[in-house]
Formats: structure tokens, C-alpha cells, sequence
């Protein structure tokens, strides 16, 4: 079977360059050819996992995925329904794709005083990650929509449905791929909304350690807490990832 | 004046809202600014506006300008050599799905803090969607023509140059798109982080000091400049995937 | 057998295929010889492996079994001297060149200068006249066809490849540019195999006309035109001709077959 052999070779070559990603990282923290603050890949995984430390980081992760889920859901809802009722009231389409971009464009880092004073202290990353998530399913949800097949359109318009029975019968249905997509990419975005969130005074969370010891040149916890985000990125990542497969299987 | 409320009604609605909410709760401009209060600081301080403003998109386009380059690269080598595809594909995807972002505080702390890191923290930042989504352009080609290619018997030269990069522009250009609005933010969270110059120092020191029509004014410049890129790659997308597909 | 221009000699190909361990046998022990500035045409069901067997000699498929030849060559070679005219099923013109530019598209690969005058002369010849800088996407599914066989044509090859090249096209035009090629082939005698579902067309076009079985592909039934060249539309209302094209036809569909059976 050459398909089976060749994807081992990708296998392995993927592998290849994970491993030497991870080596390139060692020898530079290893002899210091990025200075002291490029630490060693064991020192950052020894320090990650050192068991006097499990619960601070416990804590902080456990804080920044309670806001990035909360924002994830709520800018996904958001940007789903924003989409729907754009799309069924087709006067208000090109209004509300503004909206959204004017939305999006906000920095992140002007988004946390708002919600500071619109919400509260502990709800700011969640609302930034909803909004950076909110975006994402939107456009994606908007080019999905787009994609309904005229010829299915000419039918649904033949048997002389109303726009809201084909939006829910046809149009969203068509949609749910590209939606699918759109809260995979959200994922990361999500998670970045939330810890800039915690830099205006969140309690606890990976971003205030981030933001911690870069000002206090705590290398090691500093590294350590951007490689928990990486790691927590990826996990739900490919979740979603394995999610969207099926979405595409249902509706493609 | 019908067709600005058709594509404007959103903003309009925010400020409304803004303006009613500071009016309901009678909030102190330290704490809540007005639009009205945000505005007259504006207009009364543009030399300020003007100056961090340009230090903030030179920093964003040189950088992005940077991320393009060296993520079409390296798009263009992985295409050349199956071996070396397979080896640094992986990683740099693995990489796209990580919050980046994070990696700002990490780098600043090896550069060191000055404008050169901005721009490469830019670059770095743009350079993910830069070389996946060019990548995956370059493999994108219209059905058939890889057997065109080889029958009419292209050197792999001629086979870049007139098909594979031709078939990946569109794709280079949403990765425009996406990247300039990374730019944009990632040069201002290094300046919000380090606290060297440009609009996200402004915001952080003004801030600080409780000016906070300025920081409200800052991120409102920060937002027109956003929304300026992404209508301008937007337009420039829908140009080139017409002219492309 | 020497001296022919392509030599196809027991060639089996199989195709892997999930879930069957022995895959799609597409081809099985067929043997085609074409001569020099032959025009063979073939006929079968579809799915029998017509394309397969085109992609074998343009070099894009291994035989599982036998060998391909060109003129004593590997018929890769042929494609690197640049020497292979194809037109396939779909037309794979580049959406972001216009008319002329396709067209022109096998110069620039050959590292050759473009030769305007035979690129505007083949636009005539296929009636694209006034649509020299419109892009495919502009084009009707047949314009985009003809398109395709201009640039087929625009290296002058020794070999020809066309793969169902008017399937797209409406009945008068198809017959216009069945015309059309007939006449530029005898002018220039490319060695040429001819895939198409119509009759009258292989028929018309061809020297030799092959009928291939339904999957596994073999030769069923094989037939040397009478006709002179350049031939005459006229041909076509002639009693042989008729008589050829019920022939085939009984051979195609061996179910209503009356007094042929595939040999
Ligand atoms: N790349 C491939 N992988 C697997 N099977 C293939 C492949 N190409 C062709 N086949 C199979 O080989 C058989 C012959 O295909 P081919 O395209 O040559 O048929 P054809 O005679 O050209 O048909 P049509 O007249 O419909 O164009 C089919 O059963 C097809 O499914
Ligand atoms: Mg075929």
C-alpha cells in the first residue's frame, strides 16, 4: 500500500521537525546564544512541572479557561446569530459586516477598560475573547451561507418556501461547515482575548503570570506559562479540529 | 444619506449607546469618557495623535512588509523540496494554532526593548498566516493543470513561476487581509508591553496618568487605522480574486 | 512492431482502490499500435478506460503491466522535447490568463518566443476572433474547449492527444470544428488518437477507428476508414458511411446487437 508508507514518511518527517524544534530550542537555552532570557527546554518543562508548583499554575489555568470558554461560547452565539438575522434581513447585510469589522478592529488592548467598567474586573477576559471569537464565526458563517448552491436556492424558490423556512432549511444547514471552521480558528483568538483581558487586573490567569514575570525577569515562570497557553491551545485545537471533520462529513 | 445609515447603522449605534450610557450613569471622564469629551481631545491634540500614529504604522508595515516576505519564502522553499515540506509544515501549523500573541512578553525579553523588537514581533506574528495560508496556495491549482504542466514537459521553474504562484495569489492576499490586522494589534500590544513609543504606549502611559479621553482617543485612532487596513486588503482580496479565478 | 509511432504492447493498468485489495483493473493486455501520421479514434462505454489509456501514453499513468513507446522512446521523453499536443476532458485552461495568453502558454514553457502569428492564426481557426483578451471565466463551457484545442495545437506536436475535445460543444459547432480539424490535420499529419463518444465523428476524423469493451478495457472490434483526404462534410451522407456507423454502433451496444458480435 503506497498510501499507508507515505504518510508514515510524513509522519516521521513531521516528527523530524518537531524534534528538532524542540532540540533547537534546548541548544540555544543551553549555551546562552540567546542570552538569559531563552531558557533551556528541561529547565522550562522542569519548572512547569515541578509538583511545589501545581497549584499555581493549576489556578491560573483553570482561571483563564473558565473566561475563554465563557467568551468562546458567547462570541459564538453572537456571531451566529448577528449572521442569521443579517442574513434573513437582507437590508441590514451590509450595516452589520461593518459593524463587525469596526468591532474587530478595536485593539484588545482598548477593549479591556471598557469591559473593566462595563462588566467587572473578573469578566474582562472572557468579554475580549468574545469579541475576538464573535469575528471569526461571523465571517465564517457569512462566507458559508454564501456558499448555498443556486441550484438548491432555485428549488427551494420553485416549491415556494418562505425565506425563513429555507434560511433554517437550507442556508444554515449549508453553513454549518464553514461554521465549523470558523469556531476552530476562534479557539486561539479566544484564548489570546483572554489573558490580554487579565492584564487590566484580573485576579488570577495565565496572562497575569505572563505579565508578571516578564516585568519581574522570572524567565523560567514566564516561559512556562506561555508553553501551559500553548499547550492548552492545542488540546481544545484539535478537539475542534475533530469536530469540524464530522461537521464536514454531515453537511458536505 | 439613505445608503451611509444602510453601511453605518452599527457604528452609529455604538456611539449612540456610548453617548446615552455615559449621560445615564453620569460617569466622570476619568472613568468614562463621552464621545463628545474623546473628540474634543483629538482635535485640540492631533500633533500627539499624528506622532504616535505614524511611529505605530511604520512599525506595523515594515514588520508586515517582513512577515510576507520571509512566510512566502519559506512557502516557496517548502514547495521546492517534498523533504523539506514535510519536515517544517507540521511545526508552523502546529504554531498558527497557538495564542502568539502570548510570545510578545518572550520576545521583548530577548530583544530587548526597542523598535527593532517591535518590527520583529511583527514579523514574527505575520509570518504564520503568511506561510500557511501561501502554502497552501501554491498547492491549489486549477483542476488539470499539473497534467497540462507536465505534458506540455514545464521545468519546475516554469511550473512556480506560471502556475504554482500565479494559483496562490488569491490566497496570498486573504493572507494580507489576515495579516495586516495582525500587524496592526501586535505592534500595539509590544508598545503597550515595553512601553517604548507609538499608540499603545500612548494608551498604557495615558492610562496610567488617568487621561482618559486620550486613551480613549487613542484606541478610537487605533481602531479608524484597523478598520482602514481591513477595508483597504478587503477591496484589494475581492480585486485579485476576481482577476485570479 | 516497428515503425510505429506509438506502441502500446500488453498493457494492464490497475488502479488502487480503498476497501478492494485487487483495486479497478482499468486496462487489461491491450495492444495498440498507431503509425507514423495516423489519426486513430476511440470508441467504448464509459469507464472503460479511454482516458487511462491517453494518460498512459502522455506519460501521466505507469502501465501496472507492459510498455508505452513513442517513436522507440519512454513517452516522457516526448513531453520533455516539448513535442506532445494534449486537449483533455477538462479544458485546464489558467483562469488568470486570457485567450491569447493560453494559447500562447506551451512558448513560454518551451522557453520558445511566442510565434504571435500562429497563435492569432489558430484563434481564427476556432472562432475566437474579438475574444483574444477575455478570460476563461468569460467564456461559454465550448469556447473554453476550443480554447483548449487551439493551444493543443500551437507547437505544431508529433504527437496529439484529444480526449472527448468537443464534447462540450453544441452539435453544429462540433461538426464545424470536426471540419475545421480535418482539414489542419491533413494538412500536417500529427499522429493523433482521438477519444470520443460520437460515431460519426471517429468516423470522419480517423484512419482507424478502435471499440474498446466495458471495464476491463480490450479491443472489441477495429475498422480502417475507405475515405480520401481531405475529406469532404459530404462523406458523411455516403451509404459506407452508414454502413460503418451502424457497425460500430452494434459493436458499442453488444445488448441490441443484431448480426455483429464483438470479435
Ligand atoms: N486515478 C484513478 N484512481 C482510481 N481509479 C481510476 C483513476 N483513473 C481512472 N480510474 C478508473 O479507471 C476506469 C477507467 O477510467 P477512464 O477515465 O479511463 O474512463 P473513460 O473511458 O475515459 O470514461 P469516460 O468516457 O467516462 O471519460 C474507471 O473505472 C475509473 O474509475
Ligand atoms: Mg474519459
Amino acid at each position: 500500500m503506497p498510501g499507508a508508507s507515505s504518510r508514515l514518511i510524513a509522519i516521521a518527517c513531521g516528527t523530524a521537525g518537531l524534534a528538532g524544534f524542540f532540540a533547537l530550542w534546548q541548544v540555544i537555552g543551553h549555551y546562552q546564544l540567546a542570552g538569559l532570557s531563552w531558557p533551556p527546554l528541561t529547565a522550562v518543562l522542569q519548572y512547569l512541572f515541578d509538583p511545589d508548583r501545581h497549584a499555581l499554575f493549576l489556578r491560573a489555568i483553570d482561571a483563564t479557561l473558565r473566561s475563554t470558554i465563557a467568551g468562546y461560547l458567547i462570541g459564538a452565539l453572537t456571531g451566529i446569530g448577528l449572521a442569521s438575522i443579517a442574513y434573513t434581513l437582507p437590508m441590514l447585510q451590509r450595516g452589520s459586516d461593518r459593524f463587525a469589522a469596526v468591532v474587530n478592529s478595536i485593539p484588545s488592548i482598548a477593549l479591556g477598560p471598557i469591559f473593566l467598567i462595563l462588566i467587572s474586573r473578573e469578566a474582562t477576559p472572557a468579554g475580549v475573547a468574545s469579541i475576538h471569537v464573535f469575528f471569526i464565526v461571523y465571517v465564517s458563517m457569512n462566507s458559508g451561507l454564501a456558499s448555498t448552491s443556486q441550484a438548491h436556492e432555485d428549488l427551494f424558490s420553485a416549491l415556494g418556501s418562505s425565506r425563513l423556512k429555507r434560511f433554517l432549511r437550507l442556508n444554515f444547514p449549508s453553513a454549518v461547515p464553514a461554521i465549523a471552521s470558523g469556531l476552530r480558528l476562534s479557539w486561539p483568538a479566544a484564548l489570546i482575548g483572554a489573558i490580554i483581558g487579565e492584564w487590566f487586573g484580573a485576579p488570577r490567569g495565565i496572562g497575569i503570570l505572563i505579565i508578571n514575570s516578564m516585568q519581574n525577569f522570572q524567565i523560567n515562570l514566564l516561559w512556562s506559562a506561555v508553553l501551559l497557553a500553548a499547550m492548552a491551545s492545542l488540546f481544545f485545537f484539535g478537539m475542534l479540529t475533530l469536530v469540524e471533520r464530522a461537521a464536514y462529513r454531515r453537511f458536505r | 444619506m439613505a445608503r451611509f445609515f444602510v453601511l453605518n447603522w452599527g457604528i452609529l449605534l455604538i456611539l449612540v449607546a456610548w453617548e446615552g450610557w455615559v449621560a445615564a450613569n453620569d460617569f466622570n471622564p476619568i472613568v468614562m469618557p463621552s464621545p463628545q469629551g474623546v473628540f474634543m481631545d483629538m482635535i485640540s491634540n492631533p500633533g500627539i495623535y499624528v506622532e504616535n500614529t505614524s511611529v505605530t504604522l511604520f512599525v506595523a508595515a515594515v514588520g508586515l512588509a517582513g512577515g510576507l516576505a520571509v512566510g512566502t519564502g519559506l512557502a516557496i522553499l517548502t514547495w521546492s523540496s517534498p523533504l523539506l515540506s514535510g519536515i517544517v509544515s507540521p511545526t508552523a501549523v502546529l504554531f498558527s494554532s497557538v495564542p502568539v500573541v502570548s510570545l510578545i512578553p518572550i520576545i521583548a525579553r530577548i530583544l530587548g526593548y526597542n523598535m527593532a523588537t517591535e518590527i520583529a514581533i511583527v514579523v514574527i506574528i505575520t509570518f504564520f498566516p503568511s506561510f500557511v495560508f501561501t502554502t497552501a496556495g501554491l498547492r491549489d491549482l486549477p483542476h488539470g493543470s499539473q497534467d497540462l504542466f507536465s505534458v506540455l514537459g514545464a521545468s519546475r521553474r516554469a511550473t512556480l513561476r506560471r502556475l504554482a504562484l500565479p494559483a496562490a495569489v488569491p490566497n496570498m492576499a486573504i493572507a494580507l487581509r489576515l495579516a495586516a490586522a495582525h500587524a496592526i494589534l501586535a505592534a500595539m500590544i509590544a508598545e503597550f508591553l515595553m512601553g517604548t513609543t507609538g499608540l499603545g504606549y500612548l494608551f498604557a502611559v495615558t492610562k496610567q496618568e488617568f487621561l482618559t479621553e486620550r486613551a480613549f482617543g487613542t484606541s478610537v485612532v487605533a481602531t479608524a487605522i484597523s478598520v482602514a487596513a481591513f477595508l483597504a486588503t478587503s477591496l484589494l482580496e475581492r480585486r485579485i480574486r476576481a482577476r485570479f479565478t | 512492431m516497428t515503425g510505429a509511432a506509438i506502441s502500446i504492447e500488453h498493457v494492464t493498468k490497475r488502479f488502487p482502490l480503498k476497501g478492494q485489495s485487487a483495486g479497478v483493473m482499468a486496462l487489461e493486455d491491450i495492444s495498440i499500435a498507431v503509425e507514423q501520421s495516423e489519426f486513430v479514434a476511440l470508441l467504448g462505454p464509459s469507464g472503460c478506460g479511454k482516458s487511462t489509456l491517453l494518460r498512459l501514453v502522455a506519460s501521466l499513468e505507469r502501465p501496472t503491466e507492459g510498455t508505452v513507446s513513442i517513436g522507440g522512446e519512454a513517452p516522457g521523453s516526448l513531453a520533455a522535447r516539448h513535442a506532445l499536443g494534449v486537449a483533455f476532458q477538462d479544458h485546464a485552461l489558467l483562469p488568470w490568463l486570457n485567450v491569447h495568453d493560453n494559447i500562447a502558454l506551451p512558448f513560454s514553457l518551451a522557453n520558445k518566443p511566442v510565434d504571435r502569428e500562429a497563435v492569432g492564426g489558430l484563434i481564427d481557426l476556432v472562432g475566437l476572433n474579438g475574444f483574444e483578451t477575455a478570460r476563461p471565466g468569460q467564456l461559454s463551457g465550448g469556447m473554453r474547449q476550443r480554447v483548449s484545442i487551439a493551444r493543443s495545437l500551437v507547437l505544431s506536436p508529433e504527437v496529439l492527444l484529444l480526449d472527448e475535445p468537443f464534447g462540450a460543444l453544441d452539435a453544429v459547432t462540433r461538426r464545424q470544428m470536426n471540419i475545421e480539424l480535418q482539414r489542419i490535420w491533413s494538412r500536417q499529419r500529427i499522429t493523433t488518437v482521438l477519444v470520443t463518444h460520437s460515431v460519426d465523428e471517429a468516423l470522419f476524423l480517423a484512419d482507424r477507428v478502435l471499440v474498446l469493451s466495458a471495464r476491463p478495457g480490450r479491443i472489441i472490434r477495429e475498422v480502417a476508414t475507405p475515405f480520401d483526404r481531405p475529406r469532404d462534410p459530404a462523406v458523411m451522407r455516403s451509404a459506407t458511411f452508414h454502413d460503418l456507423v451502424d457497425d460500430l454502433t452494434d459493436a458499442l451496444h453488444p445488448t441490441d446487437a443484431t448480426a455483429h458480435a464483438g470479435r
